[in-house]
């Protein structure tokens, strides 16, 4: 039973173990990176680095995701696996500076 | 930054408004007293104001995806007490599930909405040139919002009882299955539940960017690219909402609430 348990655990952690992760930082209202290019088919672990001292909401319709990142702050959100195409992404707080986009290829 | 902020603002607050209109409505119609109802929402009032100053900790949690768990429960705690509100309506005997599970629906909705606005409005004291602008539009936002809510109150209760409380029971299967809808989607972006492509792409027709498409998310939970767990999750949320919904009351339900043939 414990085997199987860990066997289980094994399992579960190594797609997260092997998930590639991108760092984009708020800064200004600004996206740095504002274009950022992934793989088709595979998960990334966002990781959203806030140095503003207002919060930023993350959002993005097309790929179904928002989060509120507070002033100096970090958030994480996990996207995908996608399919090939362009997925824009905008800070809702900010939606005329803060915005950018993802290329999956 | 004023339109932005109307738009933010109505938002938050259309969700909430709704809710709490369609839960006054319900309570004027069952003959409910209104502290029942307004005191939720003052203890909702206080519990958002905790989430929004500790929302740095609470996104912390778990690694990062705290404010998506805390989300996922305020949307678990509506739905359930929603749920139990329309298997409740009819029945007479059951008052006091039908006053518990609507104080627990209010305060829970007033906790996630008003929290994002308070974030939202908060985040600007640290930039004053933007602050009155913000204000000012999140004034005419909370206005608009509250407008509609007060529409369908007044919609509601002017309607013959029954029907008035079909239709708050439609309004709130749609809203409910729409929080489930939402619920999943924190679980997808906190990595809990495998995410995957939309089912349907519906942006062409009705964007979620636009007023219209915003209206929809608060009303029916709209959601132009769903995926396949989400709107199994959103069919089975209104499935389970009918069934409640056309229970009939046991025998013994001897008495009707007033008002209601």
């Amino acid at each position: 039973m414990r085997l199987l348990l860990v066997v289980a655990l094994l399992l579960s952690w190594g797609p997260v173990m092997a998930m590639p992760s991108i760092e984009i930082i708020i800064r200004n209202h600004l996206f740095y990176p504002s274009e950022l290019t992934i793989a088709a088919d595979t998960k990334v672990k966002l990781i959203i680095v806030n140095q503003d001292a207002s919060a930023e909401e993350f959002e993005s319709y097309e790929l179904n995701r928002e989060k509120v990142i507070p002033g100096h702050s970090k958030g994480i959100v996990f996207v995908g696996p996608l399919a090939p195409g362009t997925y824009p992404f905008f800070g809702e707080f900010f939606p005329k500076t803060a915005q950018g986009h993802i290329i999956v290829k | 930054m004023l339109i932005n902020s109307v738009i933010i603002v109505l938002r938050e607050v259309l969700e909430a408004a709704l809710i709490v209109s369609i839960l006054l409505a319900q309570g004027q119609v069952l003959s409910l007293p209104r502290v029942y109802f307004m005191l939720p929402v003052m203890v909702g009032a206080i519990l958002a104001v905790v989430y929004a100053s500790n929302i740095v900790a609470v996104s912390a949690l778990m690694g990062g995806i705290g404010q998506e768990i805390v989300n996922t429960v305020l949307h678990g705690l509506i739905v359930i007490c929603t749920m139990v509100l329309i298997g409740a309506i009819k029945k007479p005997q059951a008052k006091l599930i039908i006053i518990i599970a609507g104080a627990g629906c209010l305060a829970t909705a007033m906790v996630r909405e008003l929290a994002e606005i308070i974030i939202y409005i908060n985040g600007f004291a640290s930039v004053p040139s933007l602050l009155s602008s913000v204000l000012a539009g999140s004034f005419i936002g909370a206005g608009i919002g509250f407008s509609i809510g007060v529409f369908f109150y007044y919609l509601i209760v002017g309607m013959r009882p029954i029907n008035g409380l079909r239709l708050s029971l439609v309004m709130l299967s749609l809203i409910c299955a729409g929080m489930v809808s939402q619920a999943i989607q924190f679980l997808m972006q906190a990595d809990l539940i495998p995410s995957h492509a939309p089912l349907w792409d519906t942006s062409a027709w009705v964007s979620e960017h636009s007023i219209i498409g915003q209206l929809l998310f608060a009303l029916v939970g709209y959601e132009a690219t769903p995926t396949a767990t989400q709107a199994t999750g959103y069919g089975l949320a209104l499935l389970l909402a009918f069934i409640l919904a056309i229970q009939k009351p046991r025998c013994d339900d001897v008495a009707r609430p007033k008002g209601v043939k």
